[in-house]
This record gives structure tokens, C-alpha cells and sequence, in this order.
């Protein structure tokens, strides 16, 4: 399906990237930011598994009666991976943020700006 | 054909990756013990990448297919003449671990000693690979383990500002992050190939498009941002400032270099492939280092803090090598690919030295430092070679690659940056002559400073090995140079042999 001449998959996952990149730009919770950037994260691994589908393709699993064409196996090993990495960035985040709420008792960047 | 060093080229990634997690249980009783096992790990890996480095000299660039899956199907190790870098790197980090030995009896408290010195680990490790890397996924997951293991040491000290700072560089460097992954994804559904090498030939066959320019531009900002160029620093400064001190020389000296080797990488793949003009997009880069190399400057004429100081400092000297980089005459190229070393090693030693510096005083304010040299002569006198070799007066390391730069600057027939590139180096000249005037010529305010004690020789002896290279590398300039040419030769197209 198409949409602007593009496919409808990548065009939903460019308007999700720029609605998280709205959020962590916008928003003034340090934990919205962060939803905003697990948004995105989401976009890129949502375009980047579609990018590995093929019409009528087969899972690429070699048993009785499975035949070629094969969706591509290697977008799902790169998406497996950006998980990992995607959840070492939240655990970080979060991690900061309990320190930050723990010294400075709040966690909205304006009210930290104000801070010395 | 192949050397022996040649296997050696995965276990100089696997090394130190291997050491940082292994830190934890190996210093589980003894926090102490952690350092030197850092610092162990680290001179045998500096061996194997002398090794490979050795290797590069006699027989030239080489690759390892790892699990012996050739390309494009297996992930290929490559080493090239930029990917020497890692030698320089690693043996950076061999000085900067000793001095960190005394310097966290203050900074942290022992049971957070194994984390940092595993986190160092962690980061040269992924350094060493962002380097070697000749697969585009591999090349995310790399930056990624830097990246991550950068944010932790940003807030290791941790004080409430400190994990601030962490939080403001982390959705930064996460964001660019994404977008390079997002590149990468664009060229596989392009080309159907990972490696770096293939996709530049796919693309080659492709010809332009819409597409593939999307993919470079993603790419070339997200490296832009590792590496903190004008419009896109802001993360830097305070990041840089408040970690450690071995931290800020290890952040500033080499983790936004993982922006500039991308971006030679990124070089690498279009040249090769050969169907985008990249002039427009040069055009932009030496714009944008200009205004950084002076708006860098600029900013950090007003710090009285000298780490802030320091911090600006690098986005000047970013500016320097991603002007060069932009004017893409051979001159220009092969300055600013050795600036990335020179930087490194005169920022290590002006880092420390603050650090230093302040360990032995409890200041870190201009103000508060002024006649500190009488009483730390040592790394006073380190401070102020490294204060020369960043402005890049004649005797010392940073002379060269500016020269070079400035050269090239005529060479591409742009010589009006040449001159913007001399001007900011007078205006590096105010802030660090105003340093220098603080430290050695007015009278101590505070009884701190006036009784000040030089730092233990464990410290010491790093920051003025380190200096003692800035000034050997002034005179011995023209070994990276020349080692350079070739790579930088067949890089660039138009000026090819």
C-alpha cells in the first residue's frame, strides 16, 4: 500500500520517529523524554523489520514443506540486537534519573534548570 | 601473504572486552587490585595493536573474516591506515589508568573502583572495534558500547549534577545513535549487504537517488553529533567538566574521535561508491568548522573554570579537523586525520594536568589557581607545553596538523579559510596565555594553592611522559603524516594518483 509514493510501513515509521522526537524535545519530564526516546527506537526497529518482509515469503526455516521465497532472517537478528542495546540505554536512563530525583528532588528540566 | 599479526586482529577487540568483565570478580576483594588489572590488560592489547600496526607498515592493509565467513556474509574485521588509530588510542589509555591509581582515592568511594576501571574497559574495547570494523551493523553496535560506557563514566563520580550531565549527553548520543542505525538500515534495504566494502560497490551500481542521499545525511549528522561539531556541541561541555578527570581526557581526547573516524568511514563507503557529489556537502562541513573552531574559542574565553575551559577547547579543535576533512585536498585530509591523534594526546595531557592540579588544591577556577605553578612546578610546566602545542606554535604536536590544514586550505583553492583557521588559533592563544599568566605570574589568593604539594609521581610521571611527547611529536610530525598519505591518497578521488 502507498502513500505519498512510499510505502505505508516507512511512512508510519517515520512520523512514529518524529512524535518521539516531538516528546523527548518537547516535553519537560526527564521520564517522558525517555518514553519519547523508546518511541523512537521503536520506529527505526519497526522500519527495519518490515524492510525485511517479502510478499508471500516463508518463514526461512528449513522444514517439510517450506519453500522459496524467504523473508530475509538478517533484519531480525539486527532488530534482536537494537533491543539489547535499546534496553541498556533505558536501564542508564533510568538510572540517572533515580540519582537525579534522589539529589535534587525533582525530575522536570525546567525546575532543574533553576537549581545552582 | 598474511603476516602473523593477522589473528591477532580479533583478540585486540576481545581483550579489553573481555578484561572489563572480568574486572568485577577479579578485584571483588580488593578494589585496588582492579586498576592494575585494567592497566595489565590494556599494555597487552597496546602490544597486539603494535603488532597489527606493524604489520599494516610491512604488507598494508588487511582483513580478517571472523568465524571464517567470508564477505558479505560473515562480519569482516578490516585494518586500514586509519583503523592505526588504535595504537595511539590504546596506549593513551595505558598512560591515563596509572594516573588514575592515586587520583580515585579522592574522586570515589572503593567499592565503585572495579565499575570505573571496568567501564574504562569497556570503552577502549569498544573504541578498538568502532575502528577495526568493517561491517555497518557492527560499526552501531560499537558506537553503542562507547557511547554507553561513555554515559556511565560521565556520572561515576556521582554527584546529582554529575548524573545530569550523564542524562543530557545520553538522549543526545542516544537520538544520534538512532539516526545512524536508521542509516544503516536505509543502505541494507538499498544494497542487501552490511559490509562496508560491498555496499560501496552495491551503491556504485545503484546510482543515485533520494534514498541514498537520506541514508548519508542521517549518517553524517549522528557522526556529527559523536563528535560535538558547532551547531549540535551543547551536550559536550558539561559532560566533559564534571566527569573525572582521566574521564575528560579519555572523553575529549578519543570518544568524539568516534565521530571523526564515522565520518572518514562514511567517506570511505561514497567516494568509493562514487555517484554522490559530495561537494555541497563538504562545502557545509568547512563552514560549520569554521564557525566551530571560533565560536569554540569564543566560548571558552569567558570560562573561568579550567576543565570548561578545556571542554570548549575541544569543540575549537573538532572544528579544526572537520574543517580539513571538508576542504578535501590531500593537505587538508592528512592533517586532519593526524590532528585526530595529536589532539588526543596534547588534550590527555592538559586534562590531567588540570586534574592534577586540582586533586592536590580542591580549585578549579582560574581565579582560584593564580600562582599555582610555584608550588606544582612540574605540572604547571606540563600544563604549559600543552597550552603551546593547542595553539600550535611551531615546536610542539600541534603545529603540524594546523599547518598542514592551513595548507590544504590554499591547495583547494579556499584560502580564505586559511586564514579564518589562523585567526581562531589567536584567539586559543588569549584563553590559554591567560591560563599560563594566572598560573605562573600572580600571587596566590588562597593558602591552599600558596601550600600546595606536587602530586604523587604515579601522577605525575603520565602527565609529563605525556607532555614530553607533545613536544616530541612536534619534531618527530611528519612519521604520522607520511603514514597517513597513502590511505588519504586513495580516499579522495579527484587528487587520486
Amino acid at each position: 500500500m502507498l502513500l505519498f509514493g512510499l510505502d505505508l510501513d516507512y511512512v508510519a515509521a517515520i512520523v512514529l520517529f518524529c512524535v518521539g522526537l516531538y516528546m523527548l524535545v518537547a516535553k519537560s519530564n526527564l521520564l517522558k523524554k525517555l518514553l519519547g526516546l523508546n518511541v523512537m527506537e521503536t520506529a527505526v526497529f519497526a522500519f527495519i523489520v518490515t524492510a525485511g518482509m517479502i510478499e508471500g515469503g516463508d518463514p526461512p526455516i528449513m522444514v517439510q514443506g517450506t519453500s522459496a521465497p524467504f523473508a530475509s532472517p538478517i533484519p531480525h537478528a539486527m532488530v534482536l540486537t537494537g533491543i539489547v542495546v535499546a534496553v541498556s540505554v533505558t536501564a542508564v536512563a533510568l538510572a540517572l534519573i533515580v540519582q537525579i530525583h534522589a539529589h535534587y528532588g525533582t525530575i522536570e528540566v525546567d525546575e532543574l534548570k533553576e537549581l545552582p | 601473504m598474511t603476516g602473523p599479526w593477522v589473528e591477532a586482529l580479533p583478540w585486540v577487540v576481545a581483550l579489553p572486552l573481555a578484561g572489563a568483565a572480568l574486572t568485577p570478580a577479579v578485584a571483588a576483594r580488593r578494589p585496588r587490585l582492579a586498576g592494575v588489572w585494567a592497566w595489565g590488560v590494556l599494555l597487552l592489547a597496546t602490544g597486539l595493536a603494535a603488532g597489527l600496526v606493524y604489520e599494516l607498515a610491512v604488507r598494508g592493509p588487511f582483513a580478517y573474516d571472523l568465524g571464517g565467513w567470508a564477505r558479505p556474509y560473515g562480519i569482516e574485521l578490516q585494518f586500514d591506515h586509519f583503523s592505526a588509530w588504535v595504537l595511539p588510542l590504546l596506549a593513551l589509555f595505558v598512560v591515563i589508568v596509572p594516573f588514575s591509581w592515586r587520583y580515585l582515592e579522592h574522586a570515589m568511594p572503593r567499592q565503585r573502583w572495579p565499575a570505573f576501571y571496568a567501564l574504562l574497559l569497556l570503552n577502549a574495547g569498544g573504541m578498538v572495534g568502532f575502528c577495526v570494523t568493517g561491517d555497518l551493523f557492527n560499526l552501531f553496535v560499537f558506537t553503542e558500547v562507547v557511547s554507553l560506557s561513555s554515559y556511565a563514566l560521565v556520572a561515576v563520580s556521582g554527584r546529582g549534577l554529575a548524573a545530569y550531565a550523564a542524562l543530557k549527553y545520553l538522549f543526545i548520543g542516544a537520538v544520534s545513535s538512532l539516526l545512524m542505525l536508521f542509516a544503516t538500515a536505509q543502505l541494507f534495504v538499498l544494497t542487501g549487504s552490511l559490509n562496508m566494502a560491498d555496499v560501496s560497490v552495491r551503491l556504485g551500481e545503484l546510482g543515485p537517488g533520494l534514498p541514498v542521499m537520506v541514508a548519508f545525511a542521517a549518517l553524517a549528522v549522528s557522526f556529527m553529533v559523536k563528535s560535538a561539531l558547532f551547531p549540535v556541541h551543547v551536550w559536550l561541555p558539561d559532560a566533559h567538566a564534571i566527569a573525572p578527570s582521566p574521564v575528560s581526557a579519555v572523553l575529549s581526547g578519543m570518544v568524539v574521535k568516534v565521530g571523526i573516524i564515522g565520518m572518514l568511514r562514511v567517506y570511505q563507503i561514497y567516494y568509493g561508491a562514487g555517484t554522490l557529489d559530495l561537494g555541497p556537502f563538504n562545502q557545509v562541513l568547512v563552514w560549520l568548522g569554521a564557525i566551530s573552531i571560533v565560536m569554540g574559542a569564543f566560548f571558552a574565553i569567558f570560562q573561568d573554570d579550567i576543565k570548561l575551559m578545556l571542554a570548549y577547547s575541544t569543540i575549537s579543535n573538532i572544528g579544526y579537523i572537520v574543517l580539513g576533512l571538508g576542504l578535501a585536498s590531500p593537505y587538508a585530509v592528512i592533517g586532519a586525520s593526524v590532528h585526530v591523534f595529536n589532539h588526543a594526546l596534547i588534550k590527555a595531557t592538559l586534562f590531567l594536568a588540570a586534574g592534577a592540579i586540582i586533586h592536590q588544591t580542591g580549585f578549579r577556577t582560574m581565579t582560584d589557581l593564580r600562582g599555582v605553578a610555584r608550588r606544582m612546578p612540574h605540572t604547571a610546566a606540563a600544563m604549559a607545553v600543552g597550552a603551546v602545542s593547542i595553539v600550535g606554535l611551531p615546536p610542539t604536536a600541534g603545529f603540524v596538523c594546523k599547518w598542514f590544514i592551513a595548507l590544504g586550505a590554499f591547495e583547494a583553492g579556499q584560502a580564505p579559510f586559511g586564514f579564518a583557521l589562523v585567526f581562531g588559533a589567536l584567539f586559543i592563544f588569549v584563553y590559554y596565555i591567560r591560563m599560563v599568566n594566572a598560573f605562573y605570574f600572580q600571587q596566590p589568593v588562597h593558602a591552599a594553592v600558596a601550600e600546595a604539594r606536587e602530586v604523587p609521581w604515579s601522577m605525575r610521571a603520565p602527565i609529563v611522559l605525556l607532555a614530553t611527547l607533545c613536544l616530541l611529536m612536534g619534531i618527530l610530525g611528519g612519521i604520522p603524516l607520511s603514514f597517513v598519505e597513502p590511505a588519504v591518497l586513495e580516499l579522495l578521488p579527484a587528487w587520486g594518483p
